[in-house]
């Protein structure tokens, strides 16, 4: 079943085109690879499949219902979550508790049932923190839980940050580059961490720069040139895709 | 700090607050120790919309102001009981809260700010040209004391201890929200907005929540203010004042409720130490008066350059937590 | 049929006071390209300026040196006051230099208050005599000198931009600092350039305008407001807008306090602020911020 359908999405800054009409399919139950050099357009085509951009055309549908023109709440408490390229933890705050904004997602705003310490709300609170502890153990961070995120080493904090993400919930997460900063032991535990993920019913798209990574975890691959789609496929293909292979390394020819 | 000792400190500074009225009998140091209560449910709503949400009021004084009006208009125009004026100061004042928020939702930082020091200016102008219904430039004047029915509230110990209760109230009602749920989503709001929306957090509903509350604490501190005082004026709710409860909120330090309370009783004891302390010479005591605003604006300034997360923020690294 | 005579006065009176405002936003335009701030202490450089012109002359000094030096003097409290506690933040976040300049208008007022007193003060006017009528309306000889050094003002600091090596120095720093910093342009030292620019210009209102209006330890906060809704009314950055805000603030001034009421003088800098702040923040002449004359 299709769960995101991106159809036909364009970004112009200025007179710079970002994304040029991509279109593309994940489905579900898979996990799903974005990848292109520096520049391709990655991150701002996320934004624009999250809310938090606005992209000039084309459509993006979610599990049937449009994701344009929604606020990114509205999109994360619809299923779809996202982590971002420059970590956007709450740095004064513990990674456990972090990852317990994301486990809260869906409740609501007001500050009353919290002000008068209702028993509900207190219930609440204690759910959000025994998910958040489970889901750092599950990503196998939870020494961290108590280190305030501001202390975390670089490679940790994308981890939080993607256990956050999983905190809300999401039926399809978008990981953007979540391997940068890991050393090879800590990628090798996110390819774990990302079968288990998949395994557990999430779908997962992701933008990686680590094609090692991008090869092991990946059923389908997506590359992006200058904004513009030029390959789709399982990976075994696109490793042999001539277009891939020139936009990576130029004119460079490859032997296999 | 282990939960036992900090318990425990909260404990004795209770009872400490509630006793200080049976052993100062001195009615002027009575009074002094109100006003802290008074600055201090002013500057407990800023804590939390400042040093927890991340946003800057330079306007604060207006909504001590709309309290204040608000009270005693009810009170002597229209002969309401008091604990409806009261309620209906902090009412309106949270109502303005609401009505400033609004608007300046989609502004950042700076912006923000200098929307609530235009509100602030507001007030203050209405507060000095709305004669028929604020008395103008000459104040409003005989304003009755707090009365629950036949019970009227007028000795200093029974105000000092009226203050003090709303000032517990507030601060357990601040303490918590700051513990739970909404805490996490201000101090969310305040370390990434980015964050907060991928984390599913209303970033709008929790700045409007933060302005409203804080906007409904700074009210009942006003209208608290005129029923004890039986005197307002639009001098008492300008820019200054509004500058000085951020100042108190700056220097206690951000993420922390102890830190500017502990600011809020330090500045405001300062402008009085000479009665605090009668042993202290008099040129001591008059140098510090002198030189209070001073002091504050250096603290400020030191705050922000060596320990920006101000007094708080100095009790945590000293104890390592 | 509005009576030309009287409407004629309202402009003058309102380009008068617009002319003040302008020096002053353009001090706040200049902080707030240079560093992405606002600063707070902007209406205590005016204050300063005043008041050292004041003090000045107390000692003995001629007017004309008088002023200069006051100008002079505090162009380099706006330059101390950078380095000591601006500068170890400027990396930061720019909510806390606006913090910073809040307890620097604090302690710069206090200074004034300890330093000359809580009383008005006057300045003599820079030239004695009548004052000029064109067309039925009178203008005072201070009004002229106001116009006048604030044109000079301004062509000064187009000069400064854009045919000196500095100006263009500090346009690049504004436009990109690690650009600048590239070309071996010292960033920071822009900066302090920019405090005691827009020091220099508070101040420069503030003596020019003082033999009308007095002055006193605390006028700088009033002035301030005003000063940055002329700032923000043209839009935040941008020199010639701030000149072009302030002078249509006065005007508005003016010509509410005539037309209306005198009580809604001062709301109209308040309303306007207001309005920018939730309509249109970039302000009448847009642009994000970073643009130079």
């Amino acid at each position: 079943m299709t769960l995101l359908s991106v159809r036909e999405i364009t970004r112009r800054f200025g007179g710079l085109v970002a994304v040029d009409a991509v279109s593309f399919d994940v489905h579900q139950g898979t996990i799903k690879a974005l990848i292109g050099p520096n520049g391709a357009g990655k991150s701002t085509l996320f934004n624009s499949l999250t809310g938090f951009d606005r992209p000039d055309s084309g459509s993006v549908e979610f599990d049937g219902r449009p994701v344009i023109g929604r606020s990114p709440r509205d999109v994360v408490r619809s299923g779809l979550a996202r982590t971002f390229q420059n970590t956007q933890l709450f740095d004064s705050m513990s990674a456990l508790e972090n990852v317990m904004v994301g486990a809260q997602a869906h409740q609501g705003e007001g500050f009353l049932p919290a002000a008068l310490r209702m028993p509900h709300a207190a219930a609440e609170d204690r759910d959000a923190s025994a998910e958040a502890s489970r889901l750092l153990r599950l990503i196998g961070i939870d020494e961290w839980g108590h280190t305030l995120a501001g202390d975390l080493p670089a490679g940790i904090r994308r981890l939080v940050e993607i256990a956050r993400a999983l905190a809300t919930s999401p039926r399809l997460l978008l990981l953007d580059e979540p391997a940068a900063g890991l050393n090879p032991t800590e990628t090798t535990e996110l390819v774990q961490t990302l079968f288990r993920v998949r395994d557990a019913g999430v779908t997962i798209l992701v933008v990686e720069h680590d094609m090692g990574l991008v090869m092991e975890v990946s059923d389908e691959i997506v590359v992006l040139d200058r904004g513009a789609k030029i390959a789709e496929g399982p990976p075994r293909m696109i490793q042999k895709d001539p277009a891939v292979v020139a936009a990576y390394l130029g004119e460079e020819d490859v032997d296999d | 700090m282990s939960r036992y000792a900090r318990r425990a400190i909260v404990i004795g500074v209770v009872v400490l607050l509630a006793v200080l009225p049976l052993v100062v009998q001195d009615r002027f140091l009575l009074k002094v120790f109100t006003f802290v209560g008074l600055n201090a449910l002013v500057v407990v709503g800023i804590a939390l919309l400042f040093g927890y949400a991340g946003q800057v009021s330079l306007g604060h004084a207006g909504f001590v102001g709309l309290g204040a009006y608000t009270s005693a208009f009810l009170a002597v125009r229209v002969e309401v009981p008091w604990l409806v004026c009261v309620a209906a100061g902090a009412l309106v004042a949270a109502l303005g809260g609401l009505v400033l928020a609004i608007p300046s939702l989609r502004l950042k930082g700076h912006y923000l700010a200098m929307a609530t020091l235009g509100f602030g200016e507001l007030m203050t102008l209405a507060f000095r040209e709305a004669e028929p219904v604020t008395g103008g430039v000459n104040g409003f004047s005989g304003i009755p004391f707090p009365a629950i029915g036949e019970f009227v509230i007028k000795t200093p110990q029974q105000l000092y201890w009226l203050v003090w209760f709303s000032v517990a109230a507030a601060v357990l009602l601040a303490a918590n929200i700051t513990a739970s749920r909404p805490g996490r989503a201000m101090r969310a709001l305040h370390g990434s907005e980015l964050g907060a929306q991928a984390s599913g957090v209303d970033i709008v509903g929790v700045k409007v929540r933060a302005f409203v509350l804080s906007a409904a604490f700074a009210g009942l501190s006003g209208a608290l203010y005129a029923s004890i005082v039986g005197f307002i004026s639009p001098s008492l709710f300008t820019t200054a004042a509004s500058v000085t409860f951020l100042a108190m909120a700056v220097i206690g330090g951000s993420t922390s409720l102890a830190g500017p309370l502990l600011a809020v009783a330090l500045l405001t004891l300062l402008g009085y130490l000479d009665a605090l302390l009668p042993g202290l010479s008099g040129t001591t005591g008059e140098l510090i008066q002198r030189f209070q605003a001073d002091i504050y604006g250096l603290a400020i300034i030191a705050v922000v350059l060596f320990a920006p997360t101000g007094l708080a923020g100095l009790w945590r690294t000293r104890r390592g937590t | 049929m509005p009576d030309v005579a009287e409407l004629l006065q309202f402009v003058i009176a309102g380009l008068k006071s617009g002319s003040i405002y302008a020096l002053v936003a353009l001090g706040f335009t200049l902080v707030y390209a240079a560093t992405g701030a606002i600063n707070f202490a902007q209406g205590e450089f005016y204050m300063l300026g005043g008041m050292l012109g004041v003090w000045f002359v107390s000692l003995g000094l001629p007017l004309p040196l008088a002023v200069l030096s006051a100008v002079t003097a505090t162009a380099a409290v706006g330059a101390l006051f950078e380095l000591l506690a601006v500068r170890p933040i400027s990396d930061g976040n720019p909510l806390r230099i606006i913090i910073v300049t809040i307890g620097g208008s604090v302690v710069l007022r206090q200074i004034a208050l300890h330093l000359f007193g809580p009383d008005e003060l006057a300045l003599p006017a820079f030239t004695t005599g009548s004052s000029l009528k064109i067309a039925g309306a009178a203008i005072e000889r201070q009004t002229v000198w106001i116009w006048a050094l604030t044109a000079l003002a301004v062509v000064g600091l187009v000069v400064l931009y854009r045919k000196t090596t500095f100006g263009k120095a500090m346009r690049a720093t504004s436009l990109n600092r690690d650009a600048a910093r590239l070309v071996g342009i010292d960033a920071r030292a822009m900066v302090t350039a920019a405090f005691a620019l827009a020091a220099a210009l508070g101040a420069l209102a503030g003596l020019a305008v003082a033999p009308l209006t007095q002055t006193a330890f605390d006028v700088g906060a009033g002035i301030g407001v005003k000063g940055f809704s002329a700032a923000i009314l043209g839009g935040l950055g941008n020199p010639i807008a701030a000149v072009g805000g302030g002078l249509l603030l006065g005007l508005l001034e003016s010509l509410a306090a005539g037309y209306l009421d005198p009580v809604y003088k001062d709301a109209v800098s308040v309303v306007v602020l207001l309005a920018v702040l939730f309509l249109r923040p970039q302000g009448l002449l847009g642009g994000s911020g970073k643009e130079k004359v």
